[in-house]
């Protein structure tokens, strides 16, 4: 686009410094995690804490989409993560940071196992299949008392040990240390899913959705890869319900119920799963404003309502999500600008 | 039998494909010889597209049996089979449509790449994804697609996807390539053209099987002709023998509507 | 001897309105091709109708019975009309729209009631003995009404011209608007047919369960086993898979306890899904 020549070295310097500041973009990112919590209240905190996790959740079945299919058991997935950790250190004795780490893989294998009779069918059929075998694993948690605890669930989990060295002493119960905590845990888990994504694995995900008979016929094992896609899925959502279990420190069967699922079904759908970022954008939007706008405005039992509300509007009208309403915006506002392109650089 | 008198490289025997009470394919045998241009005509409704779907691991066939390169492959999975060397096209534009035409050959390389999980992860699989790229990349120079590597496949005219469908199947390293009518839909020149680029295919040391409706090509261009009607093998042959069977007259007569124009079997 | 006799008697209870439901569900996805996932809150406010009508402002039950049929109706002609019309080329948005549909009314039922069960006294006192089982005449009631509904439904496709409508949508919706058939006005119809066939059945026995506004799920849950185990798009198929269904399920609760039933029931829809997801009374393999 040609540009008046007297502009030519304001944007230059302008273009370098938002250069320099659009590569820096991971450092500000963590400087403002870092310092979030010190700006919240307790309460907040303690949501925070769960944002962090749920973020974990919702990018880990983002993962599982990128195959085309839509599960309606990541919830419960979650769970089987939860459970498996909270008895591990509960009658095992396994010390807390391993038993989150086992439950994760608990999960994992759950999946596994669930593959062969799920991965026989597609589409709507998955995402029936996927509720009924969920539903199975809930029930087992409500029937079967021992070890499940039974409808009230488990209680007084043991919580993340505290770190006691000479010099350095950090107490997990404290909202603001499980954070980063959390924070840890799910930016590395963030970062393996987004290796995933960029590598092969992931060009053959979305082979898969896109043409699964096309894939198959140049030696993909669809099979296989569906598999993949639900086993890594799954060990991350283990994963957060293990960091979610020993938080709170207890679980039960409704917590891991599809109404919490319609939640992750929202955040993805809200935010967008085209790209990576959609989803966690959608987590944060929509808990920002049901935390901060609906609690202000004492709306709490209108909370499902809301999130209905925005369910069908988002489907209806924003069907590629928040994510896509950047672009959209940005398109809007340069046919508003037109011609004067070069004012676009000005606020450098 | 024919000129290249080694055993041949795919062979059906007794090939049965039953759908519920319809028989679509009915105790068909056919051997395709290696190195051959092999073509798989017969009217409308004949059983062409089934049987295509049974040798390439679609449907498992009813009775009877697949070999390749000596081996029973009845009933294994498409992807196995891939993995063998027998690699399929599809009718018409199926393709990555949402990827790149440089990405949609990528994935075709799926075989060749091979890396370890963690190695995925950790990006040392960099020198098995630059050779697939360099690959993929000199499979669309075969094309003559490689200048529009980085551009949508959604923006390609059709004739450019039906080549880039040929594309992807290439760069799985077939010995053996299905065509799924090729030609169909094609203008004189395209035919002409893609004619080319099958025997090139073939000079390439990749022997290939062709279902058509297009007599005209398949006459010219495949070094042997196997003609089925109902399900059943009518006449297997050159294509002047076949040309002239009474019997594969009959048969493209008696169906009236006339071939080359008919839509899918 | 006595036990088994008297299971049987309510399995058959049981039956009735899982048909109406599961029927239902069909009839809106024949058409629609959209798995309607709010329809166990249909059911419910079918059931929060007479709540209501009846308990709360002692209208007749009929009275009530019939307005829930109607409300509920109406509400599935709101679902076709806001949502699944612009969705008709995206069923799996139908789907999850319907899942935020099912929270507004869940939502707009604990403003209204609260979330406590509401109370709803019998309508009759009555039971009929027979052979040592007992069935109130609450329950006969139910039985009746479904058998009457179901088959004044089956009349009326077989007979109207709704009913040709509704089939030719049901196989190739292209096809049916070629012949000049409304697909807006025939989804309209099935719709309310639909919708109104889950809120009978919530309002018919809403004085036998004690309604809370979370009570869809498990009929949710009853009701995806049905249409499964008898084959997604099957009317036939999905009356006697309720029949099948509450058999096994009443007779397992009975004998065993209602979870291990519910387990069943969902084992016994993950098996069919697998072995053969056409559903056990569904059309066959085609080619």
């Amino acid at each position: 686009m040609p540009e008046p020549v007297g502009a030519m070295p304001a944007t230059g310097t302008g273009g370098s410094i938002g250069r320099i500041a659009w590569r820096l973009r991971p450092v500000f990112l963590f400087a403002a995690l870092a310092a979030l919590p010190y700006l919240l209240s307790y309460s907040q905190q303690e949501i925070a804490v769960l944002l962090v996790i749920n973020v974990l959740l919702v990018s880990s079945y983002r993962l599982l989409t990128l195959t085309g299919e839509w599960s309606l058991g990541h919830v419960v997935i979650m769970g089987v993560g939860a459970y498996a950790s909270a008895l591990l250190a509960k009658q095992a004795g396994v010390p807390v940071p391993l038993s989150m780490l086992l439950g994760g893989c608990m999960a994992a294998a759950v999946a596994a196992l669930l593959s062969f009779p799920l991965f026989r069918m597609k589409g709507f059929y998955f995402l029936i299949g996927s509720f009924a075998a969920g539903e199975i694993i809930r029930l087992i948690w409500k029937r079967f008392t021992d070890p499940f605890g039974g409808p009230k669930g488990l209680k007084r989990i043991e919580p993340f040990p505290d770190i006691e060295t000479g010099f350095l002493s950090i107490d997990f119960y404290e909202p603001v240390n499980y954070y980063f905590l959390a924070l840890v845990v799910v930016s590395a888990s963030l970062f393996v899913l987004y290796r995933i994504e960029r590598s092969r694995i992931g060009l053959t995900f979305h082979a898969i959705h896109w043409q699964d008979r096309l894939a198959e016929s140049v030696g993909v094992d669809t099979f296989r890869y569906r598999t993949l896609a639900f086993v890594i899925a799954s060990f991350f959502a283990g994963i957060a319900g293990g960091l979610y279990a020993h938080y709170i420190g207890a679980v039960n069967p409704t917590r891991f119920s599809v109404d919490q699922m319609v939640y992750v079904l929202v955040w993805a759908i809200v935010g967008g799963t085209a790209t990576f970022h959609g989803p966690i954008l959608g987590v944060v939007v929509l808990t920002v404003i049901n935390e901060i706008v609906l609690r202000a405005l004492g709306l709490d039992t209108a909370r499902p309502l809301i999130y209905g509300a925005i369910l069908i509007l988002s489907v209806l009208y924003l069907p590629n999500g928040l994510e896509s309403l950047g672009p959209r915006l940005r398109a809007l506002w340069q046919r508003r600008r037109g011609g004067s392109a070069a004012a676009g650089s000005e606020p450098a | 039998m024919s000129v290249h008198g080694e055993r041949p490289i795919l062979e059906a025997r007794g090939l049965t494909r039953r759908f519920g009470g319809l028989v679509a394919v009915d105790n068909f045998s056919f051997s395709v010889h290696e190195g051959a241009i092999h073509g798989l005509i017969g009217p409308n409704g004949a059983g062409k597209t089934t049987t295509f779907n049974v040798i390439s691991g679609f449907y498992a066939p009813t009775a009877g049996r697949v070999f390749f390169r000596g081996l029973d492959i009845s009933g294994r999975k498409t992807s196995a089979l891939a993995a063998m060397g027998l690699v399929r096209t599809f009718q018409g534009s199926t393709l990555f449509q949402e990827f790149s035409v440089l990405d949609n050959v990528r994935v075709g390389r799926h075989l060749g790449a091979r890396a370890g999980f963690l190695s995925r992860l950790i990006g040392t699989d960099r020198l098995s994804e630059r050779e697939a790229d360099a690959k993929a990349r000199e499979t669309l120079a075969f094309f003559e697609l490689e200048e529009l590597a980085g551009e949508p496949v959604s923006n390609l005219p059709h004739g450019h996807q039906r080549m880039l469908g040929m594309a992807v199947a290439l760069a799985a390293e077939p010995k053996v390539l299905l065509l799924d009518e090729p030609f169909t839909g094609m203008n004189p020149e395209e035919t002409r053209r893609m004619m080319a680029l099958v025997r090139r295919i073939r000079d390439r040391g990749v022997t290939v099987m062709l279902v058509e409706h297009d007599m005209q090509a398949v006459m010219n261009l495949c070094d042997t002709i196997t003609v089925m009607n109902f399900g059943a093998l009518l006449v297997e042959g050159a294509p002047e023998a076949v040309r002239n069977d009474p019997a594969v007259i009959e048969a493209y007569l008696g169906s009236a509507t006339g071939n080359g124009a008919g839509d899918a079997a | 001897m006595d036990l088994l006799w008297q299971t049987a008697v309510n399995a058959t209870y049981a039956a009735s309105y899982m048909a109406l439901i599961a029927v239902g569900l069909v009839m809106i996805f024949g058409v629609m091709g959209v798995i309607n996932f709010a329809h166990g809150e249909l059911y419910m406010v079918g059931a929060y109708c007479v709540v209501f009508l009846y308990a709360q402002e002692n209208f007749p039950f009929l009275l009530a019975v019939a307005a829930g049929l109607v409300f509920v109706g109406i509400v599935g002609i709101v679902m076709e009309r806001t949502m699944f019309r612009p969705l008709r080329d995206n069923p799996l948005g139908g789907l999850i729209a319907s899942i935020g549909f099912l929270l507004i009314l869940q939502t707009l039922v604990v403003f209204g009631f609260g979330r406590r069960m509401g109370h709803v006294p019998p309508s009759t006192h009555g039971k009929i003995e027979f052979f040592g089982a007992v069935l109130t005449y609450q329950r006969l009631f139910v039985i009746v009404a479904a058998i009457l509904l179901l088959a004044a439904l089956w009349a009326f496709l077989r007979r109207s011209k709704f009913g040709r409508a509704l089939r030719a949508c049901a196989q190739d919706t292209e096809a049916a608007s070629l012949q000049g058939i409304s697909m807006n006005q025939t989804a309209r119809i099935a719709m309310f047919i639909g919708a109104g066939l889950a809120g009978v059945a919530g309002a018919l026995t809403a004085p036998l369960v004690s309604p809370t506004p979370y009570i869809g799920h498990s009929i949710i849950v009853t009701a995806f086993i049905i249409i499964i185990v008898g084959g997604v798009g099957s009317l036939e198929g999905a009356v006697i898979a309720a029949v099948l269904y509450a058999f096994v399920h009443t007779f397992v609760t009975t004998f065993f306890d209602g979870v291990i039933a519910n387990i069943v029931g969902l084992a016994l829809m993950l098996s069919v899904l697998v072995v053969r997801p056409t559903g056990l009374f569904g059309a066959r393999e085609r080619a």
